[in-house]
């Protein structure tokens, strides 16, 4: 059965006092897909997905979600998005309950069910004792298990990540990635946008990697993999970016600390 | 600029190598310092962007404008010792009042340490250009709030007396940043960790109020008729006042007397504030440093508190009066929690709690003085309507603070308008902070004066109330605690509070005269201000506060 489309992305462009970041994204995303947004650093993967979640209003092109217009129709899209912005701030002097009590409320939820939503979700990651101590002293990893569950808290239809994995534990790691297909069964799409390759080839339904505003490649892994014989997702990156001169770059490395 | 000021480093070399540290780091600490001073403004507001460095001389321009209010009281005085003891006590009282809110940013800031703590760089170099970059900066504060009594000595007592005040008011920054490393030293040794800070808070807060009372209740015990030729008579405790070291060796070199006493004042002024820059530089910065690291640490070790979920009475009650809309109760609960515990909310709010205080007593210090008169009369309009000053430092304080970087969360929220959110959050400032202060200025003024005022008590409420509404609303949409200081301070905040000066004084006339016509007249204006109430948090605000001008302050990365 063919799955409906989510996002419908028509020729994106986003520009930064006249130096064009995003350079015409093209997308169609279906619903129940893990899409690993992969590119070098400046690709303009952030930008994308703070368009996409109504952080940036300032763009040019089409986007539209859930057949929403994302210009006209922000307000009911974010009601069905959730967001994990990458080292994202938080108001330290709150607690993580305040915090997530704040956003529930702001999107129609009832104090009590927040609250108990707010317990299950940090329970999950170990953090029910840390629900009432102000995140002024959470270590970074722990701000972003907030920052998780509160994307959470509504229990979004589609979920965009951006660096989700960021300061957290091998075995938060590994649960955010079983969390991930786990979602992705139950029709949830998810939009994550990652440095981590290995992370990005392991649960990704489907691989779309930019790089200077650009989308260069496009497809599940083993498509990509058919198309250009790399034996893993790193190589094809490097090779993609055109930056395979990583050992000379090393070298000259080295060669600077000599001189 | 930051060239410029670098240079003027350059004959202290030897200074600087004498006290222990590496020049050439000295002077790249200090780079970075006014490198990142210079861009501070900007980084937090984009609307700020195309005018860097602006927000400096707009700051200037208030610190000469304050100085010149103090330069017309002055301009009278025959006596150089008495004139120039005035101006720079005035120059010491200013700089403690201002520096004590920016010592957190300066004095306390570390944001660098990130840069300079990995680097192999000696900790008297760290500690010497911190020092530095403090002077320059009460330098700056101390020549700005100076520059219009300094023409009326030109004019006054001649170019070399001028002069010669030029050098003293730099010897009063050295001695005024000696005398904040011992303060702060004596508080840093009474508690550590988060205490530390709630203290050092509260003592900045005490110092601010007590400058102001000093300042206000000096003023009224001075003989405004003899002020001209006003003589302060010098006995043997004027030799401990820093003013009379620099007004003492400026009057000597003016008129050229080197009589005993002023042969001690040149000693105390030429030895003291470099005796004190050295002690301050050798020994109290490494101990402040060092301090200083323990306070940052202190969140790690202390012992972390649990906050409680459970919703007093008060802010129950306050939430039914105020808040019905879903986004203005989620704004108003969340406010309600973080105006209790942001420290630099406090800090620039509680100030104006206790100048207000001082304002209302001030007046009043008189051997004339008697109850029963103040009682007949109709003073406490002036009580009442004094409170609206209270109200004009919460609106900017709410938008004081560091965490610029938070702010995307109220973006990427699903919420039509911003307004809900800003008016939630003012509503929870006034309820939590304004409502409690102004019951029990209510329950005097009902006990001096009889419950008859009461329908007054509450127009003066309900006027204060909507000035807090328009003023938060018409300053920077900014989302609360998000921007620094210098952001929000300089041309259009100071026009803003001209005008409620002016408002406030329109208004309380307006009541006053209305009180005079027939009994109760005044009691028309509650209908009137419950009406424009209603119309601004109704109607106004949904226009003024639209998410196209909140995104033009706000930063979501």
């Amino acid at each position: 059965m063919t799955q409906p489309t989510i996002v419908e992305i028509r020729n994106l462009q986003k520009s930064y006092d006249q130096k064009l970041v995003l350079q015409g994204i093209d997308l169609q995303i279906t619903a129940g897909q893990i899409i690993g947004y992969i590119g070098p650093n400046g690709a303009g993967k952030s930008t994308t997905v703070k368009i996409l979640c109504g952080l940036i209003t300032d763009f040019q092109g089409e986007v539209t979600i859930f057949g929403k217009d994302l210009r006209r129709q922000t307000v009911e899209i974010k009601q069905q998005v959730g967001y994990i912005p990458e080292n994202a701030a938080l108001y330290e002097s709150l607690t993580p309950l305040e915090f997530m009590e704040f956003v529930g409320e702001m999107r129609g939820l009832g104090t009590d069910q927040t609250r108990r939503k707010a317990e299950a979700l940090m329970g999950i990651f170990e953090m029910k004792p840390h629900l009432n101590q102000r995140i002024a002293t959470f270590s970074k990893g722990m701000r972003q298990k907030v920052l998780i569950c509160s994307a959470l808290l509504h229990n979004p239809d589609l979920i965009f990540m951006d660096e989700p994995l960021s300061g957290l534990d091998a075995n938060s790691v590994i649960m955010v990635k079983e969390m991930l297909i786990h979602l992705a069964r139950e029709g949830k799409t998810i939009f994550y946008s990652s440095h981590l390759m290995d992370v990005v080839e392991k649960i990704s339904d489907r691989i779309i990697l930019i790089d200077q505003g650009r989308v260069i490649a496009d497809g599940s892994f083993d498509e990509l993999n058919k198309l250009s014989q790399d034996e893993n997702l790193e190589k094809m990156f490097t090779r993609l970016t055109g930056n395979t001169d990583h050992s000379q770059k090393a070298e000259a490395f080295i060669h600077a600390f000599e001189k | 600029m930051i060239r410029f000021i670098l240079s003027l480093f350059i004959p202290f070399k030897w200074f600087i190598e004498k006290m222990g540290a590496d020049y050439q780091q000295f002077i790249r600490i200090l780079n970075l310092k006014l490198t990142l001073d210079d861009r501070r403004v900007s980084k937090f507001s984009r609307r700020k962007e195309n005018g860097q460095g602006k927000m400096m001389v707009r700051q200037s321009i208030f610190q000469i404008f304050i100085g010149a209010l103090f330069g017309m009281f002055i301009i009278l005085i025959k006596s150089p010792f008495t004139f120039y003891y005035m101006a720079h006590t005035l120059v010491m009282v200013m700089m403690a009042m201002m520096i004590i809110s920016e010592f957190t940013t300066i004095l306390f800031d570390t944001s660098e340490n990130a840069i300079i703590q990995p680097l192999p760089i000696k900790g008297n170099t760290v500690s010497l250009a911190r020092n530095a970059h403090v002077f320059i900066y009460l330098s700056l504060m101390a020549f700005n709030l100076s520059v219009i009594t300094l023409i009326i000595a030109f004019f006054r007592f001649g170019i070399f007396s001028g002069l010669i005040f030029i050098f003293t008011i730099f010897l009063n920054v050295l001695f005024t940043l000696f005398f904040a490393n011992i303060l702060y030293l004596c508080i840093m040794r009474l508690a550590s960790g988060e205490r530390l800070k709630n203290l050092l808070m509260y003592f900045q807060i005490a110092i601010a109020v007590f400058f102001m009372a000093a300042y206000q209740i000096g003023l009224k015990m001075i003989d405004r008729s003899v002020i001209t030729d006003m003589v302060l008579p010098v006995n043997w405790y004027t030799y401990l006042f820093p003013p009379a070291f620099f007004s003492g060796l400026t009057e000597a070199l003016t008129l050229f007397i080197f009589d005993p006493p002023h042969l001690k004042f040149i000693a105390e002024a030429l030895i003291v504030p470099p005796v004190a820059i050295y002690i301050t530089g050798k020994y109290l910065t490494p101990v402040f440093n060092r301090k200083l690291m323990e306070l940052e640490q202190g969140d790690r070790v202390s012992k972390i508190k649990t906050e409680s979920v459970r919703e007093s009475l008060w802010y129950r009650l306050m939430a039914a009066i105020f808040v019905s809309k879903q986004d203005e109760k989620a704004a108003f609960k969340l406010m309600w929690k973080m105006t209790g515990r942001e420290r630099q909310f406090k800090q620039t709010l509680l100030p104006s709690v206790g100048y207000v205080i001082i304002m209302i007593i001030a007046p009043n210090i008189s051997h004339k003085f008697s109850l029963s008169d103040l009682a007949s009369g109709d003073k406490y309009i002036f009580v009442l309507y004094i409170f609206m000053f209270i109200s004009a430092g919460l609106s900017s304080s709410l938008l004081i603070g560091n965490n610029s970087s938070a702010s995307w969360i109220f973006k990427a929220l699903p919420s039509s308008s911003p307004a809900g959110f800003f008016k939630g959050c003012i509503k929870a400032a006034f309820a939590r902070f304004f409502i409690p202060l102004y019951l029990i200025i209510a329950m005097v003024v009902c006990t001096f004066w009889g419950i008859r005022v009461l329908p007054d008590v509450l127009i003066a409420l309900l006027c204060i109330y909507l000035f807090s509404l328009l003023l938060y609303y018409f300053q920077q949409p900014g989302f609360p605690f998000t921007l620094e200081k210098t952001a929000i301070q300089g041309g259009s905040n100071t026009t803003k509070i001209f005008g409620l000066i002016i408002l406030t004084v329109i208004v309380a006339f307006l009541h006053k005269f209305l009180l005079h016509w027939f009994d109760f007249a005044s009691i028309i204006l509650i209908p009137l201000y419950i009406g424009a109430i209603y119309y601004v948090n109704r109607i106004m605000v949904y226009r003024k506060i639209s998410w196209q001008e909140v995104d033009q302050v706000n930063n979501y990365s």
